[in-house]
């Protein structure tokens, strides 16, 4: 396997996925290559179809390239079986998505606590550890209520304490304004960078919306499945 | 963590979790009732034809079942009798004599099979008293009186209060003959022993043939049928003589026993059927539930939740309500077994079924009505969440995720 520098936490090597939509070949991605350093604040814009949620799914092993390699935190994704994806996704990955995505069923403290009981923590670490991040997220009183309780922009506060709480390499943002209005979605974006700043994590957006091109670091444009243009501000 | 999804999903989406208890629970009643039905069904006609014929367990002189002679006796009968009398579990016991001979009736005659009864242990033990549907049962005292079949009186054109004079051999060799006035007509529910059964009492039996204190056979009714192989080998112990053979019912009417069982073989096939019906509907409520949830299942795998314990998410789902509806079945199974054993479920027609009559079908309230469908429901469920819990523990979270 090949060694990455330190601080490349997540490098792709001429990805490319395509899908048989009706049995008809779609090219959503055409060989992608591409470098993120830990600690940046990049956002992936296009317009639909140009393969942003699809780079995303690909380079935190949701899903599976057509052709080229991922490496993130240093291993290759494809290498990976089943189990060990799991495994590597919940210690290194922290999803945060359109849909906020929590499970119906637990409430904000089991949905926030849910990766660290994955991976063992002990209960009064775990139960310490989400009223901080609870705390954190402004979502202080509440870890008793179930997801359907809360209003879509505290579900996405939840979504992001969920992600952050483990303390992962990479937190992965799926469009995660775009069911929110501008007010709460402009307070979770400047949430995110503060504690991208503070915890020196590194997210990766896809997006449409302004308000997060314009806050971050790095701006990286797909088109048709390939990178159009990549900024560093 | 898993588990408790799991307990709380069931509670989440009531309509669904409903849905696949239904289809459990009705599957489970349906079965225990079949099963119910079938067991209190071959249990009458078993009881009724042991009770009414051969009794459970009969002792004879060995060999006497394969081949029936009139000198296989079994002599010491009073010691024979107490053995019997004093183990547990037998509830009544008797004695017959058979003897075949020629029977006339005026100028009409025909073959007779002569069955000498203790008319008071028939009664207890066979309810003699029931199958005689014309004139009267033999007096307790030997009186030189005869009860016929009712097949044999009509090919004798006898009527009660005639006379039917037996001709037949005694065992000391002599010619055995003699006069019984025909006191009653008898049906046994089995018309081919009616057209020959001529039934003395026991001591005008003995008499005739020359069997003074001696008898062919030992009938045992035991308390409890299904006691019947215990109780025979205790007799057995305690006859303990290698010159009698002890035999339950299921070696004395050996063809009787083969067409129960193969009756039953072909309940079996129904109740196959019955299974494979309800196990369907439980696979298809599983795999409604799994694919309405692919997405949550999308989103579990992508945090970090392992294949297997998607896996087992699926299939504790399921568990659990199989064991509530287990519950609910076992209660509504028991209800209507109950229900069905004492009103029944009456033929339009009455049914001949192992040559006994049957007018209504009772159902019985027994172990194997609930573990039977409570192992299927359970396995079922099991087998049945296989499938969509091993789909589930495959999906790819961003397709998965894709869906609405």
């Amino acid at each position: 396997m090949e060694q990455v520098q330190k601080t490349e936490v997540i490098v792709t090597e001429g990805i490319t996925k395509v899908y048989a939509a009706d049995g008809i070949p779609v090219n959503a991605l055409n060989g992608i290559d591409l470098t993120i350093q830990s600690g940046e604040f990049t956002a992936i814009v296009g317009p639909s179809g140009s393969g942003k949620t699809t780079f995303l799914n690909i380079i935190s092993g949701l899903d599976s390239p057509t052709e080229g390699k991922v490496w993130l935190a240093g291993k290759v994704l494809s290498e990976m079986s089943g189990n060990e994806l799991s495994d590597f996704r919940r210690d290194n990955i922290g999803f945060i998505f359109q849909a906020y995505n929590l499970i119906p069923v637990l409430t904000v403290e089991e949905n926030v606590e849910y990766i660290m009981l994955l991976a063992g923590v002990p209960k009064a670490e775990r139960h310490e550890r989400v009223i901080a991040m609870l705390e954190t997220v402004g979502l202080k009183g509440v870890a008793d209520r179930t997801p359907t309780q809360l209003s879509g922009g505290q579900q996405q506060r939840v979504a992001i304490a969920r992600a952050m709480v483990s303390e992962p390499t990479i937190i992965l943002a799926d469009e995660p304004t775009a069911n929110l209005d501008s007010k709460t979605g402009a307070d979770l974006l400047e949430m995110m960078h503060h504690l991208n700043l503070e915890t020196g994590m590194t997210f990766i957006f896809s997006t449409h919306d302004p308000m997060v091109m314009e806050s971050a670091q790095r701006l990286i444009t797909l088109r048709d499945g390939r990178i159009d243009t990549d900024e560093r501000k | 963590m898993i588990l408790k999804i799991a307990f709380r999903n069931t509670f989440r989406q009531k309509r669904r979790t409903i849905l696949t208890a239904l289809a459990m629970i009705v599957g489970f009643t349906l079965l225990s009732l079949t099963i119910g039905l079938s067991d209190g069904v071959y249990g009458g006609v078993i009881e009724m034809f042991t009770r009414n014929r051969t009794g459970h367990i009969q002792v004879h002189r060995e060999g006497y079942l394969d081949k029936p002679s009139l000198y296989k006796t079994i002599d010491n009968l009073s010691a024979v009798g107490e053995a019997i009398q004093g183990t547990a579990g037998v509830e009544a016991w008797t004695q017959r004599i058979y003897g075949a001979g020629l029977g006339s009736v005026g100028e009409k005659s025909t073959g007779v099979q002569i069955i000498g009864i203790d008319v008071a242990r028939e009664i207890q033990a066979t309810r003699f008293d029931n199958k005689v549907i014309e004139g009267n049962v033999l007096a307790e005292i030997a009186a030189h009186e005869a009860v016929i079949g009712k097949g044999l009186a009509k090919i004798l054109s006898a009527e009660i209060g005639d006379e039917i004079v037996i001709v037949s051999q005694g065992a000391d060799g002599s010619v055995a003959n003699d006069v019984y006035k025909i006191v009653g007509i008898a049906e046994s529910g089995d018309a081919i022993t009616d057209r020959t059964a001529c039934y003395l009492h026991i001591e005008d039996a003995q008499e005739l043939f020359v069997l003074e204190g001696r008898a062919h056979e030992i009938v045992v009714i035991v308390s409890n049928i299904n006691q019947v192989d215990k109780v025979t080998n205790t007799i057995k112990a305690n006859l303990n003589d290698s010159t009698l053979d002890v035999s339950p019912w299921q070696v004395v009417a050996k063809s009787f026993y083969r067409a129960m069982k193969t009756d039953q073989q072909g309940d079996a096939i129904s109740r196959l059927v019955i299974i494979f019906i309800v196990a369907m509907g439980i696979l298809n409520t599983v795999l409604m539930s799994v694919l309405e949830r692919t997405r949550e299942y999308g989103v579990l795998k992508a945090v970090g939740t392992k294949p297997g314990q998607i896996f087992w998410l699926v299939v504790c789902e399921v568990v659990i309500i199989a064991l509530a509806s287990i519950c609910i079945g076992a209660l509504l199974g028991v209800l209507v077994n109950y229900l069905f054993s004492i009103y029944g479920i009456t033929y339009p027609e009455e049914i001949t079924f192992g040559g006994m009559k049957l007018k209504t079908m009772y159902a019985e309230v027994n172990v194997q009505s609930l573990y039977i469908p409570a192992i299927f429901v359970m396995l079922s469920a099991a087998i049945a969440s296989l499938y969509p819990a091993i789909k589930a523990a495959r999906i790819m979270p961003a397709k998965a995720m894709r869906t609405h």
